[in-house]
């Protein structure tokens, strides 16, 4: 075979033969997972599931009934002068970005404003911000509740940590009714078991 | 199908359609015609669609995102009333939404659903009463039912053709089929731009013939115009075309709007008061969260137009901290300092605005100056011993 032919080949597979790397994928427990294309790994206590498709260059969403019953983000690495998710149109102007020279402190008011241009969110209300260790660093723990565009609020937490300038965070979003407290014990182990490396 | 045949067909359709010219001839816009009684739904259609839009009220009474402020619903229920009269808002219900952006709508049954985007824009109750007054027209003239119905015979005539094309299958067949399509479209939405071209007429007749300042339904549109060259002009984005019309448009443009609602405004009303003071009075309470919510759109030039446009009856602590709040959440260096100084000009009006020395604590932090960061910081959790970010400031203390 040419390697003219070998080429039309590969691409002809690659248009034609879904990649199962491309669709959502069972997350097993027990196994060390690297997530976001970073550093970061995580080991579930039980399966979840990965969704397929990015919110930002550097995000990965894992879930297990579906995104809008709980919604775990990772972002891996956030650089500075980016911004946390990659906004279709208009968004784009409207994002806002992680800048290398911000404190803990502002993270939270990233994500609200984050989420108000990308997902439409109508009101973001920080419930609780306190320094708690992540990643073998001091990072920040929040939690927070807000109203989607189409009228269900949802409740947060998130953990978030700033390291040689780039922010690494997990954050769980799930309904504030029965989902939230359900599942909150979950994404805690998942958020226990995160580390780098 | 020959030319001509498809011209004379797409004739039909148009008038089927219907156009409303909402162009008047007169000097100014005409007064509203009598009030005619509380309307009640006639016909399958318009019984169907107040059965739909009846529960969606239900719905959007309990809705979270809705203000629930008597006072403030009271307050513009009473400027619609104002404009309109007593006898035509009776039949209006008027809820306030929290949503940061310029809108208002109102649904065929008599719901009005004003956002607090539009509160915060507007600079006096003449303002906001010609937005109102725009919106009630809509429902005088009943125009989500004549909307639903021309929507309904154009997409009906555009299924007949497909069928009839599609049974008699020719190259040039279909391509008529194409070109009705673009005509039916854009009969579509013109139609809906002659629908508010109405509104805007019959709302500017309530402005005329009420105690408001008419020109104010002008200065609306400029003052939006203003806001959005100035969002475009931070962006680095070239500057919008006021007088374009898109094939898509549900509206007519911003400058086309501005200039015939200056030229129909009744110049005897020129003088007339405009209630700004009184606005700005009742919408206090409310300015720091609407503002939050802005800044939180991280529309720099907006939100800055939006200040300034505010700032002309005077800068309040709300407005500075607003300002030192947009200045840091872009967060350039060069921004810090000027966020800085809103800060300082907020605590300086208001010296008990915990938040703004929280503001002015975490730029001066982010700039270097950490000693008086930190003293400003102490102030904040001086004066929100609660505040829900306190373990986190208490540890930047140290």
């Amino acid at each position: 075979m040419t390697n003219y032919a070998k080429f039309f080949l590969s691409l002809a597979l690659a248009l034609f033969v879904t990649p199962p790397a491309q669709a959502h994928k069972l997350r097993e427990q027990g196994v060390d997972f690297s997530v976001a294309k970073s550093s970061l790994t995580v080991t579930p206590t039980r399966d979840w599931n990965r969704l397929n498709g990015r919110r930002g260059k550097r995000t990965e969403r894992w879930t297990l009934d579906g995104p809008q019953l709980n919604d775990v983000t990772f972002f891996g690495g956030v650089e500075g002068g980016t911004s946390l998710f990659k906004g279709r149109g208009q968004q784009k102007d409207a994002l806002p970005k992680f800048e290398r020279s911000m404190l803990l402190i502002d993270i939270p008011t990233l994500l609200d404003s984050t989420y108000r241009v990308t997902r439409g969110m109508r009101s973001f209300d920080i419930l609780d911000i306190e320094p708690q260790p992540f990643l073998g660093a001091e990072g920040v723990g929040f939690s927070y509740q807000m109203i989607a565009s189409n009228g269900a609020t949802l409740r947060g937490e998130a953990r978030a940590v700033i390291l040689d300038g780039e922010l690494f965070m997990i954050t769980y979003e799930a309904p504030r009714l029965f989902y939230f407290e359900t599942y909150l014990s979950d994404f805690q182990k998942l958020l226990d078991s995160a580390r780098i490396g | 199908m020959s030319a001509k045949l498809l011209k004379a067909f797409a004739g039909i359709i148009l008038c089927a359609v219907g156009i409303t010219s909402a162009q008047g001839h007169n000097d100014v816009a005409p007064l509203p015609p009598p009030y005619a009684g509380h309307y009640q739904p006639e016909g399958r259609d318009e019984v169907g669609l107040w059965q739909l839009d009846d529960e969606n009220e239900r719905r959007l009474a309990n809705a979270p995102i809705l203000i629930r402020d008597e006072a403030l619903t009271d307050y513009v229920h009473e400027i619609l009333c104002r404009t309109v009269g007593d006898d035509r808002c009776g039949s209006i219900r008027t809820y306030i939404i929290r949503e940061p952006t310029f809108n208002a709508t109102m649904s065929p049954n008599g719901t009005m659903r004003v956002f607090s985007g539009l509160l915060l824009r507007m600079r006096s109750e003449a303002e906001l009463a010609a937005i109102l007054g725009h919106e009630f027209g809509h429902f005088e003239k009943r125009h989500s039912l004549n909307g639903f119905r021309s929507r309904r015979r154009g997409t009906d005539i555009l299924a007949w053709s497909a069928l009839l094309v599609s049974a008699a299958p020719s190259q040039q067949g279909f391509r008529n089929h194409q070109n009705l399509e673009l005509s039916v479209y854009g009969e579509l939405f013109s139609y809906k731009r002659n629908q508010e071209r109405e509104a805007d007429l019959l709302g500017l007749g309530y402005l005329n013939a009420s105690e408001y300042r008419p020109q104010s339904a002008s200065e609306v549109w400029t003052n939006l115009m203003g806001e959005i060259e100035a969002s475009a002009r931070v962006r680095g984005k070239r500057k919008p075309n006021f007088k374009r019309v898109a094939f898509t448009a549900s509206h007519p443009p911003q400058g086309e709007r501005a200039a015939y609602l200056k030229a129909l405004a009744d110049p005897q009303g020129y003088n007339r008061d405009d209630g700004a003071l009184r606005y700005r009075e009742m919408l206090a309470p409310f300015l720091s969260l609407f503002l939050e919510d802005q800044v939180r759109h991280n529309d720099f030039g907006a939100t800055q137009y939006i200040l300034n446009s505010l700032g002309d009856l005077g800068w309040n602590a709300d407005l500075y901290f607003a300002q030192g709040e947009m200045y840091r959440s872009r967060g350039n260096q060069r921004d810090f300092a000027n966020a800085i100084e809103s800060f300082e000009a907020a605590l300086e009006l208001d010296s008990t605005m915990a938040a703004a020395y929280r503001g002015l604590g975490l730029c001066l932090i982010r700039a270097g100056d950490r000693s008086r960061g930190r003293e400003a910081l102490k102030s904040y959790l001086e004066l929100a011993p609660e505040a829900e970010d306190s373990a986190m400031i208490l540890m930047m203390i140290g």
